[in-house]
This record gives C-alpha cells, sequence and structure tokens, in this order.
C-alpha cells in the first residue's frame, strides 16, 4: 500500500514498492497518456512530471516516489495550466494546456506514441524558459533528461513548431 | 413518396432498388455485390458470406447517409500516422457527394466485422481512385435519380451544394431525401477479403471534375490528433478486458534454438502466475504486468535451449550473400525498361563505371513493442485487440492457426506505435501469441512484447545489394545502364507464436510463392530516363538468411518496410546516376533532366533546385578534400516516382574527414502528387518522412552473430534525435491537370539516402556505396 499525489489527488495503490509508476499510473489508475516504449528510459513515451521535472515512468519504483510529490500526467495538462493560471474550475474544464493546443494547431503527431513524452518534455522547459530558442528546444529534447526523447516517425521538427507555438500561447495566456 | 416503383435502377453499372418503405428514420446504405470470379478466402465457400463480415453481397455499409444529412464512412484501412483515413478520406467522399468536409461525423476503420473491404493499410490513395472515391460517386449517382423524380427534374438539370439538391426553385436534402425508406445501392467488387489487397471497388462512376473541387485541397485537420494529444483517445495498449491477465513471452536463446526444458515457476515469489508451454514457445501470464514481467524473466533463467549457429553474421554479410546464397532457384525479373544492346556499348565506351551498393537490413522500431489481447471464449469465438495494417488478412491467420473459419474470429483495431509496413500482411508480432495463450488459460491475455522482443523476434527489412553498369557518351548523356538488383523475400507474414507453437500457418517465402510470398525479386523502380538508348535492370531473388538452415523455420525473417522494394532499388540507381553526371562532367540535376523525357519528373527537379538554393556544377566540388579536422560540405541529389508522386529530394551535408561524422545541415523536397488533397498533412508526412530516411541513411543496420540479432534497445539500435535533424523545406507542387491523386506518405524516406551518399561524393571526391553512413565505415571510405 502507497499514497501517491497524481494530478492534484491523493491516491491509495495496493501495488507493491517496486512496481515501476507506469504500470501503477496505467493499470492502477487508468491514467494512461504515459505509454510503455521501451521499459529501460531510453526514449521518453512514459514521462510525468514529478514536482514540474520530467521523469521517465518506466524505471521509476512506486516506493522512490514520496506522497506529497506532485505527478502530473498528460491527463493532468489542462488542470495544472488553469491551476497556473488561476482559471476557475468551469473553464478549467473546457480549458487545454496551450502544449497541447499547439500540438493540435500544428498537427505534429504522426502515430503520436511518443507524443505524450514530448508534450510532458514541452511543458517542463517552457514553465522555466517561456521562450526557448532553436538551440534550447533541441537541448531539451536530447541532452536535458537522462536519454533523448524518440519520435520514429520523424515529427522533430513539427515538434519544434510546436514549442514555439506553445510558447506564444502562454505568453498570450490564451 | 417520389418513389413509386420497385423497378431497379441502373447507375452506371450499380443497381438502385428500394427495399421497403420505414416509418421512421430512413438510411441510404450503399452495399456491394460480388462479382467475377475470385471467391472469399479460408473455409468461406464461394457466394456466402461469413459470419461476423459485412455482406458483400447485400447492401451494406461502406456508406451511410442519415436523416440530418451526416455521413458516415467505413473503410478496412487503418490509421498508422499519416491521418489519410480522418482527412483525404472524408475530403474525398465529401466531394464527391458534395458535401461539407464536416458532413462527415464518423469514420470507422479496421474492424474485420464493421467495415467492408480489408486490405493492407497503404497505398490509401488506391493510385487516385481509392475504394471510398468509387463509391461515394456510385452513391451521388443515385441521390441524383431520387431526386430527380422528388423534383421532377431531369438528372442534368439539377444542382447540387451542401448535401442540398435543388431545380425548378425547389430544393432537398439528401437526408430529406432518403428519409422514411430505405434504399440499397449495388455496386460491383472483386477481390479477396483477406489477402494483401482485399476487395476492390469495380466500375467507373462518373467523378466530379476536378475543376468543381471545393473540400480538396484544404488543409482540414485530423481529428484523431486532438483526441490523441488531449488524452481522451483508447489505445490498444488501453484494452482492459474483464478477467483480462498479463503475458509475456519467453522467446528461444536463437533464431533456430529447439526448446530443451522450460524454467521452473518460483510459486513462493509468484503464487498467482503460471507457465505455458506448447511446442517451442513458452508464456508467462499474471494478474500483474509486473508480476508477469518478473516471473517472465524468472522462467527465462531457468529455460533450456538448443544452441544454433546458422548466421553468417553481419560482418560476412555481404561476402555470404555474394558466394553463398542460392540465386539460381528462384527466376531472375526483367524490368519493361529494358531495351536496346547494353554490352556493345559498355565493352566500347571510355567513360564508365562499375561499381556494388549495399543496403543494410533495418528494423521498423515502432516507438513501442508490439501488444495483443486474445480473447478465446468457450464457445470458440476469437476476438484479437490490436493496432494492425490488415486486419482481415490477421483474421485469416489466426483462424488458420486455430484451424477454424474466419467466420469465429473477430479482430478489433485500435491506434497505436506505428510500424511502417509491418504488418501490412496481417501481423504485427504479438497477436498470434495472445490467442494461443488465451486459449490455453481460458481468459483474455494481453501480451506486450518487451523492446528486445520487438528487436530480436520482429521482422526486419531486409538487406540488399546492386551492381551497376554504365556508360555516358561524349555529349553527357547516358550511353548504357545495367542493374542487377540481388534481395532475399520481404514479405514472410508467417505469425512467429505460432510458428514456434507448430501450429499451422501460410508457407515460408518460397520460389514457388505467389505474387506476394514469392522470393521473386521484381523491379519496383520505375524507370525515368527514357533517353537512355541501352537498359537493362534485373532482380535476382533468394531465400531469407538462415530461415531454411533453422531447425525452426525462423532465421531472418523479412517483411516490407516504407518504400519496400524500391528504397532497396532507387537508392543504387539514384546514387549511380550522381556518379554518372560526376563521370560526364555534367551537374547532376542537369543530368537527370537532360537524361528524362517525363515532364512531372523535370518539374520536381527544377523546384527543388530552386527550393533547395542549389549550385549548378558539376560534382565534386574543386575543392573537395577528404582529410582533416575541417567540415567540408556538399549537395546531392535523388529522384522517384512512387504511387504516381513524383519526388525530388536535395540533401546538403558537412563531413568532417578527421571522425567520419556526416551532419545533414539542410534537406530540401519538391513533391508532385497530381492533386494536393490536403496540403498541411502531405506536408507533416513528407517532414517525418524525410527524417526517417536520415535516420535510415546515416545510423540503422540490424547487426547479428551467427545465431540472432545481437541489437536489444535503442542505445544498440539507434535512431536519429532532434539533435541531428536538418533544416527542411517542402515544395508541394498542386497539379491538378494530372486529375489522379498520388500516395503521399510513402517515398519520402527513401530519398535521403542517395542525395546524402551523393553530396559526400561532391564534398569529399570520395564515392560511398553503402548504408548505413556511420563514422567507422565513413573513415575507412576516405582513407581508399
Amino acid at each position: 500500500m502507497a499514497t501517491i499525489t497524481v494530478n492534484g489527488a491523493r491516491r491509495e495503490v495496493q501495488a507493491p514498492g517496486d512496481t515501476p509508476l507506469l504500470y501503477v499510473l496505467r493499470n492502477d489508475l487508468q491514467l494512461t497518456g504515459p505509454q510503455f516504449g521501451c521499459g529501460l528510459a531510453q526514449c521518453g513515451a512514459c514521462s510525468v512530471l514529478i514536482d514540474g521535472k520530467e521523469v521517465r515512468s518506466c524505471l521509476t519504483a512506486l516506493s522512490d516516489v514520496a506522497p506529497n510529490q506532485e505527478i502530473t500526467t498528460l491527463e493532468g495538462l489542462p488542470a495544472r495550466w488553469a491551476k497556473h493560471k488561476g482559471l476557475s474550475a468551469e473553464e478549467a474544464k473546457s480549458t487545454l494546456h496551450p502544449v497541447q493546443q499547439a500540438w493540435i494547431e500544428e498537427q505534429t503527431p504522426q502515430c503520436g506514441f511518443c507524443q505524450n513524452g514530448m508534450m510532458i518534455k514541452a511543458t517542463e522547459l517552457l514553465e522555466s524558459n517561456p521562450n526557448p530558442t532553436l538551440k534550447q528546444i533541441k537541448e531539451a529534447y536530447t541532452t536535458s533528461g537522462v536519454s533523448p526523447n524518440l519520435c520514429r516517425c520523424g515529427t522533430y521538427t513539427a515538434i519544434i513548431e510546436a514549442v514555439q507555438r506553445a510558447a506564444t500561447l502562454m505568453a498570450k495566456g490564451r | 413518396m417520389a418513389t413509386k416503383s420497385n423497378k431497379p435502377v441502373d447507375v452506371f453499372g450499380a443497381t438502385l432498388t428500394r427495399r421497403q418503405f420505414v416509418k421512421t428514420g430512413g438510411m441510404l446504405a450503399v452495399g456491394i455485390s460480388m462479382v467475377g470470379t475470385a471467391p472469399l478466402k479460408g473455409d468461406t465457400p464461394k457466394a456466402t458470406i461469413a459470419k461476423n463480415s459485412l455482406d458483400p453481397a447485400l447492401p451494406s455499409s461502406w456508406i451511410e447517409i442519415h436523416p440530418d444529412n451526416t455521413v458516415l464512412i467505413r473503410t478496412g484501412k487503418n490509421d498508422f500516422g499519416q491521418g489519410t483515413v480522418f482527412t483525404a478520406y472524408r475530403q474525398i467522399v465529401a466531394e464527391e457527394l458534395s458535401m461539407p468536409f464536416e458532413a462527415i461525423t464518423t469514420v470507422v476503420s479496421g474492424d474485420t466485422d464493421r467495415t467492408p473491404d480489408g486490405g493492407g493499410s497503404f497505398d490509401f490513395l488506391g493510385r487516385g481512385t481509392p475504394n471510398l472515391r468509387k463509391v461515394a460517386a456510385y452513391t451521388y449517382q443515385a441521390l441524383l435519380d431520387l431526386a430527380s423524380k422528388k423534383l421532377g427534374a431531369e438528372k442534368d438539370k439539377l444542382s447540387v451544394k451542401d448535401g442540398v439538391v435543388s431545380a425548378n426553385g425547389k430544393s432537398i436534402s439528401y437526408g430529406d431525401l432518403i428519409k422514411g425508406q430505405e434504399l440499397n445501392l449495388t455496386i460491383p467488387v472483386r477481390g479477396d477479403l483477406t489477402n494483401i489487397i482485399g476487395l476492390s471497388v469495380e466500375g467507373n462512376p462518373p467523378m466530379k471534375p476536378v475543376s468543381e473541387y471545393t473540400v480538396i485541397g484544404k488543409s482540414f485537420k485530423n481529428s484523431v490528433i486532438a483526441s490523441k494529444v488531449a488524452a481522451r483517445e483508447t489505445w490498444v495498449t488501453d484494452v482492459h478486458l474483464p478477467g483480462m491477465v498479463h503475458g509475456r513471452v519467453v522467446h528461444p536463446k536463437t533464431l533456430g534454438s529447439t526448446l530443451v526444458s522450460a524454467g521452473k515457476l518460483d510459486k513462493a515469489r509468484f503464487p498467482n502466475s503460471q507457465v505455458i508451454v506448447k511446442g517451442n514457445l513458452v508464456g508467462v501470464v499474471a494478474p500483474t504486468e509486473w508480476e508477469a514481467i518478473q516471473a517472465a524473466l524468472q522462467v527465462a533463467d531457468g529455460t533450456r535451449w538448443t544452441d544454433w549457429k546458422g548466421l553468417p553474421g553481419n560482418t560476412k554479410l555481404y561476402e555470404h550473400l555474394r558466394n553463398d546464397a542460392d540465386w539460381k532457384s528462384t527466376p531472375v525479373m526483367k524490368s519493361g525498361a529494358t531495351k536496346g544492346d547494353v554490352g556493345p556499348v559498355l565493352a566500347s565506351a571510355h567513360r564508365k563505371l562499375s561499381a556494388t551498393y549495399q543496403m543494410s537490413y533495418m528494423k521498423h522500431a515502432p516507438i513501442g513493442p508490439t501488444m495483443a489481447v486474445g480473447d478465446v471464449k468457450a464457445d470458440g469465438m476469437v476476438h484479437v485487440h490490436t493496432h494492425n495494417q490488415n486486419p482481415q488478412e490477421l483474421r485469416g491467420e489466426i483462424a488458420k492457426m486455430l484451424g477454424t473459419s474466419i467466420d469465429h474470429v473477430i479482430v478489433h483495431i485500435y491506434p497505436g506505435p506505428g510500424h511502417y509496413g509491418r504488418s501490412n500482411g496481417g501481423n504485427a508480432g504479438a497477436e498470434d501469441e495472445a490467442v494461443i495463450l488465451s486459449q490455453a488459460v481460458g481468459k483474455p491475455v494481453r501480451v506486450q512484447w518487451m523492446r528486445a522482443d520487438d528487436m530480436q523476434w520482429s521482422t526486419q527489412s531486409p538487406v540488399s545489394f546492386s551492381d551497376v553498369e554504365l556508360a555516358v557518351d561524349d555529349q553527357g548523356k547516358l550511353a548504357a545502364y545495367q542493374i542487377d538488383h540481388f534481395m532475399p523475400p520481404m514479405q514472410d507474414d508467417r505469425p512467429v507464436g505460432a510458428v514456434l507453437a507448430g501450429l499451422p500457418t501460410m508457407p515460408a517465402p518460397d520460389v514457388h510463392g505467389d505474387f506476394i510470398t514469392s522470393t521473386a525479386n521484381n523491379i519496383s523502380d520505375d524507370w525515368l530516363y527514357a533517353e537512355a538508348p541501352h537498359v537493362i535492370e534485373r532482380g535476382h531473388g533468394t531465400f531469407q538468411v538462415g530461415q531454411k538452415a533453422s531447425p525452426i523455420a525462423v532465421g531472418l525473417r523479412d517483411h516490407s518496410m516504407r518504400t519496400p522494394v524500391q528504397f532497396q532499388q532507387n537508392y543504387p540507381r539514384e546514387l549511380a546516376i550522381s556518379e554518372a553526371a560526376a563521370l560526364a562532367g555534367v551537374d547532376a540535376i542537369q543530368f537527370r533532366i537532360n537524361n528524362t523525357r517525363e515532364e512531372r519528373a523535370i518539374g520536381v527537379l527544377k523546384a527543388v533546385r530552386e527550393a533547395s538554393g542549389w549550385d549548378t556544377r558539376p560534382s565534386p566540388r574543386p575543392d573537395a578534400v577528404s582529410v582533416g579536422s575541417t567540415p567540408v560540405r556538399g549537395r546531392g541529389v535523388s529522384l522517384m516516382l512512387r504511387d504516381g508522386t513524383y519526388w525530388a529530394c536535395v540533401c546538403h551535408i558537412a563531413v568532417t574527414p578527421s571522425t567520419g561524422a556526416i551532419a545533414v545541415e539542410k534537406c530540401a523536397l519538391a513533391v508532385d502528387p497530381g492533386i494536393v488533397i490536403n496540403p498541411m498533412q502531405l506536408k507533416r508526412q513528407v517532414e517525418g518522412g524525410a527524417m526517417m530516411g536520415i535516420s535510415i541513411a546515416l545510423l540503422e543496420e540490424v547487426t547479428f552473430d551467427e545465431s540472432g540479432i545481437t541489437q536489444d534497445d535503442w542505445v544498440s539500435y539507434p535512431i536519429l534525435t532532434m539533435a541531428d535533424i536538418p533544416e527542411i523545406k517542402v515544395e508541394l507542387i498542386h497539379n491538378p491537370k494530372v486529375g489522379a491523386y498520388g500516395g503521399g506518405s510513402e517515398a519520402a524516406n527513401a530519398l535521403a539516402a542517395p542525395a546524402i551518399a551523393a553530396a559526400f561524393h561532391d564534398a569529399t571526391g570520395k564515392a560511398i556505396r553503402r548504408l548505413p553512413m556511420k563514422p567507422a565505415y565513413v573513415q575507412a571510405v576516405l582513407r581508399t
């Protein structure tokens, strides 16, 4: 039995402490935004934010996450933005995070399986650097984490354009 | 009711009938009927429709028009990230029906019990007339017939806008037109539901003139992107059935090992797990995913296999192919471009090239490993939940494996990680294993391959090499060209779990296989240099490496991957053409223009020359350098015709001779597909494909020893990262006079490799003729 905080809510889970967080999120909590890509922290498909930092949930044991640490999954991005902007609960329901909005406007995904991690990484980046340069975006996706975020469909250009659009949307406060 | 008679109405070969009047609702269902002699496959007798299939002989449902003037469309093809079924298909149907894009509210794709036509998810645009375009065109004519009677006007006096038909000052919507009636339009179809092509709609209904298009050509968004981005989509990975258990498979130690003994499960650690052994297939199931993973690792540790060393190893691969492989049993294929008499010209020419080009095995490498849920019910019904490019063919394969009919198999399709052709013949990897394990435990089983399984037990795109002999004349033109392509077959659709379990499968590719399972190496790269007077193109086939020697008939199993066969043939051709231009002392783009007669090929070459900032001059550049630690720069070009689309690509690269590193700095592509259906979606497809192509050119090669594949993760099989992408420019050439839609999601991956290799020659003066162009190999080439 463990307690974790996911997308603003405290959740009790029965899984053994050595269970990778990915399986807890997907199978116990039905938060299926993070995907299983490699199980080796080499691709980023399973990424979540823990206290605002991008973390690979496939190699993060449940017992390594403290009850008061804030886990944010793809599902939690709209609420994270709403909280940041002080939107009402009603407004929050109909709001996407600007990163998600930009991903749609730029038609970024092809198969989309890696894009959970790409959007999590974009959120981490833009929260600390609201106006990143091209070089900084490339660094975020290749050297800032434990491995580069990989996309097999080759959407890297579309990701860069979406990050830039998200930065604009966030600056405008949407 | 306007339609007073039950007399069938002929609609350009299709038949419109009214089955009955209904009191409420009403729907125009467009069905299909079988013509010709091709029967349905499997145990199903001819003209008998499989249960759990849409009945192709009765009015069914390609297209439903509802009373509220909304439309549902169905297609057996499904989305792999191209977005075509959600964008282009909607646009094509809306256009032919003269309705707005938004009227096409629902797209049903893939599921074998809910879609009519089957076939692999490739060639979505069907050389300009995909099934749904014809169906929509037939439907439009039927609607006009109905409206003609209702409005009391001849068909040619009717006008249609946004699904509303008008004449004589009166108007009626399609929805009102069909309200209260159930009407059937029966259209001709032929083919085989469970093969790689599926069913094709026949006949020639009149199509809307391109000049009247209002929906095609606009950048509508792909609806599934929004649901994926907002975490609202149900992916295949999210399928969770009541009572479902998690499965992992312990694959053999080598690609030729047989099972000696399965490991014993540590029941103290894994009290709820179970080991299943069937032939050489060892599976572990458990109630939770984490227990299944750990239990499978523990069982794998204790499982004993025979050893096998039947592969040449990748370091001796080309030597093996050249000297030991059997190229004699398979008939040599020739292309239609063959003409003249190459031999004497080559013999007497003084400017000629003789070279061999090599291309590695590579992995489809989906970002998520294959995964499926099998659910074998007590009553014999089998459900498979998966992400698959050819659900109807998978259905046939599962039925064959279990010795049942396709009546008893339903394949359900969900979005998943793209795998670029791997399942266009029906299996992605995990489906058959999930079914076998489900049958054994009597519960739904979710089989998820781990990354290593996907690297080592999936199929791969086969190795190839090509021998080129060519000559250029004193006028700088191609005088003679001869190419011999050598490649193992690339369509092994045997489900590997069934093979391991010793259950029935289709045969492995062989000399006497059919058009898809044959070892024959057909010429697939359209010849574009018609000015050349003497041409020979030959394709030589052999067996899959290690398959016959493997005691379990596995070895290196191959499968088509994005731009299959044509990539393996276009790379050597285009690189050789660039080398021929250098030999002739002519600029590489101009040399191509001088040697082709095809206007659209010239069009893309000129467009890419402009877009890329190409400097017209012969290669290599005058100051080409092959030593030193200062990067040297060059540019190269490539050209292809695929699925009705002309492509040209220019890559600008920087080579650092001392390290062997190649950086692609700029990549420009010009694409003429005829009619551009959706510019935004096509641009994204092209960009993505180009990146994959750069990845393949620079990084990708399957490594293996005498026993099996030695890569098991993204470190040992690296792909391109964002750090190494070039500046990319895509020029779309909308060419409506072509009157058809060329394909867009393939080909882009094949263009970079020959352009990069030609740019390397331009920069350094050294020819590089093997993929991938990794630093150690590059350094070796520069030392020659």
